[in-house]
């Protein structure tokens, strides 16, 4: 930057933090701010005071009684809850290490120049953008018995017929594919773009030393890798803590409630048993894990001190 | 040591082998996608049969059939008008929000924007109860209003983070030069940095649009006869006694008509519009 551009920035910025004293900031996100209050912290803040009742949905049903944190006492006493728990914590473990590995695999694989490079990388990434309830129709159809196409192959293989989603293990195993599917080309995009940051010249001098394969995915890649690796798994995890529409597609949460992940059963105590006081608190646990998360990550990145570094380098 | 036009040709033949593979893995992974879109040109019978694709099974029957739809007409008019609305409302809101965030030091700044990020990051379960309690008592519940008002939740926040990079991008010397000349704050926002940070309105509508498109959970739970998605209504196809696959995938189909107009014309700005503000500049 040269130094009458600084000087000017330097004015600039005293004379703009005198004006911003003003009502002017304000005015401009005040909009915004209203909006999240109304939608954003009213329903939340709403949540909490629910949580703390026996709520029926419908006022047939009987009357509101607050019950203090009889419902979060109630939750722990419930099966289907740490069910539901243990499904979607099992979701998230399983489903997110596997997306990474193969994200960061055909990460590697495309990571040079070759005919027609732009057009793969651009197409792998439709999936991610395909609308989740087609995504859990889609994979509803490829494993149908009879004719879905997965089982023809595997009948044609010689293997046997399976109804995937008519059993417990299998459809748990099928809301894992269906989201390996969608979503491994959002690992392979930020770990792809990662690698390219990687400056070649480290990558050549690692070469001339002798170093093979193995020892510099090991020793170079991984390592300045690892803020954009940690970065790709917390976002998953904030995202896969959410998943419902694909499933309630799939699956319903059924048979019985093998899929029956965290959000489907927040939404099967409200509106199918119409317990609103105990979604609720479920809805606050829920609330509470996802913030922990999104902080965590925020945290990490400070995403605003970047841009103002970038914009004032 | 090889000579160069070895290398040359093993580097030939070591690019094919990767091309073949990466189109390998491209094909299995487009598979569903294309199984689903040949369906919607399917009768229900020969996809029913589990009979091997053929060209004389194709047909616009599905097509004919679902665009009659009422239910699904009405899903569509919705859905087209809600992502247009919550997009409007929120790329304004959104812009100026971010505006003040770029270029406002003010007390709590920080923290508000932070507090922005994480809002767009919560889980739709936790607020869609509350909201369904607070739209039914104030009587917005299945009605356009409502639902664009629980789009343009998810949708504020993440336009703010997708623009800040815009916003922050745009040299002080312009505002400074507009201010000299005595024109006001908003005269600055509106004449200065929007015919600047256009291409990032345009990135920031497509990509709110999409949200708002794709949404299904709050349409789901916050709508019903009147005010469904095209989302909600192809649950709806998928629901009943006989399985109308056909029609399920033309309708499919048609709904992912801008999903890969927008996605394949907004190569460049993809890993900012899925993660807006979640990765470092």
């Amino acid at each position: 930057m040269s130094s009458r551009t600084q000087s000017i920035e330097q004015r600039d910025s005293t004379r703009l933090s005198g004006k911003a004293r003003g009502r002017a900031p304000f005015l401009f996100l005040a909009p915004a701010i209203i909006v999240v209050f109304a939608v954003l912290i009213f329903p939340i803040v709403f949540s909490l005071i629910v949580s703390t009742y026996d709520w029926p949905l419908s006022e047939g049903a009987g009357a509101r009684s607050f019950v203090g944190f009889d419902n979060y006492i109630n939750l722990t006493k419930d099966p289907e809850f740490w069910n539901s728990l243990k499904l979607q914590l099992g979701f998230i473990f399983i489903a997110i290490p596997i997306e990474l590995v193969l994200g960061f695999a055909v990460a590697l694989l495309l990571n040079r120049e070759f005919f027609g490079a732009r057009v793969v990388r651009s197409l792998l990434l439709l999936p991610v953008f395909f609308l989740p309830i087609l995504s859990g129709m889609t994979w509803r159809f490829m494993l149908q018995p009879r004719y879905g196409p997965l089982n023809t192959l595997i009948v044609n293989l010689g293997g046997p017929e399976v109804s995937w989603l008519g059993n417990p293990i299998t459809a748990y195993i099928a809301i894992i594919i269906q989201d390996v599917w969608r979503m491994w080309p959002f690992m392979f995009m930020l770990l792809y773009a990662g690698l390219t940051a990687i400056p070649q010249e480290l990558m050549e001098a690692a070469q001339i030393d002798g170093a093979g394969f193995w020892r510099k995915l090991r020793s170079l890649t991984i390592p300045l890798l690892s803020p954009t690796i940690l970065t790709a798994v917390l976002l998953r995890i904030i995202d896969a803590l959410r998943v419902f529409s694909e499933v309630y597609v799939m699956t319903e949460g059924g048979p019985g409630s093998a899929t029956m992940l965290f959000s489907l059963y927040t939404q099967r105590q409200a509106f199918g048993y119409q317990k609103v006081g105990m979604a609720s608190a479920m809805a606050i646990f829920l609330l509470i894990l996802s913030i922990v998360f999104a902080l965590t990550l925020v945290r990490k990145n400070m995403s605003l001190d970047v841009l103002e570094e970038k914009a004032g380098a | 040591m090889m000579s160069t036009p070895r290398k040359k040709t093993r580097k030939i033949i070591v690019n094919s082998i990767i091309a073949i593979v990466a189109f390998a893995v491209l094909a299995i992974e487009l598979y569903p996608i294309a199984i689903t879109v040949l369906n919607g040109f399917r009768r229900d019978i020969d996809i029913l049969s589990g009979r091997p694709f053929q060209l004389n099974q194709l047909t616009l029957r599905s097509y004919q059939l679902v665009l009659k739809n009422v239910g699904f007409q009405v899903g569509m008019k919705n859905s087209i008008i809600v992502g247009i609305l919550s997009t409007g409302i929120s790329v304004l809101i959104g812009a100026m929000a971010s505006y003040g965030i770029a270029r406002f030091h003010f007390r709590g700044r920080n923290g508000l924007a932070y507090s922005f990020l994480v809002l767009r990051m919560l889980p739709q379960i936790s607020l869609v109860i509350s909201l369904y309690l607070m739209f039914s008592a104030v009587g917005l519940r299945d009605t356009i209003a409502g639902i664009t008002l629980a789009h343009t939740s998810f949708n504020v926040p993440y336009v703010i983070w997708l623009l800040l990079p815009f916003f922050t991008a745009v040299d002080k010397a312009y505002e400074e030069a507009a201010m000299v000349d005595g024109c006001t704050r908003s005269g600055v926002f509106f004449k200065i940095f929007i015919p600047i940070v256009a291409p990032g309105l345009v990135v920031g509508a497509v990509f709110a649009f999409l949200n708002s498109w794709n949404e299904f959970m709050y349409a789901l739970i916050l709508t019903g006869v009147n005010a469904k998605t095209a989302p909600v209504a192809i649950n709806g196809l998928l629901g009943g006694e006989t399985l109308t696959w056909g029609q399920a995938c033309a309708a499919g189909t048609i709904m992912l008509i801008p999903v890969f107009i927008f996605t394949l014309g907004m190569q460049k700005f993809l890993i900012r519009g899925i993660t807006a503000g979640g990765v470092k500049g």
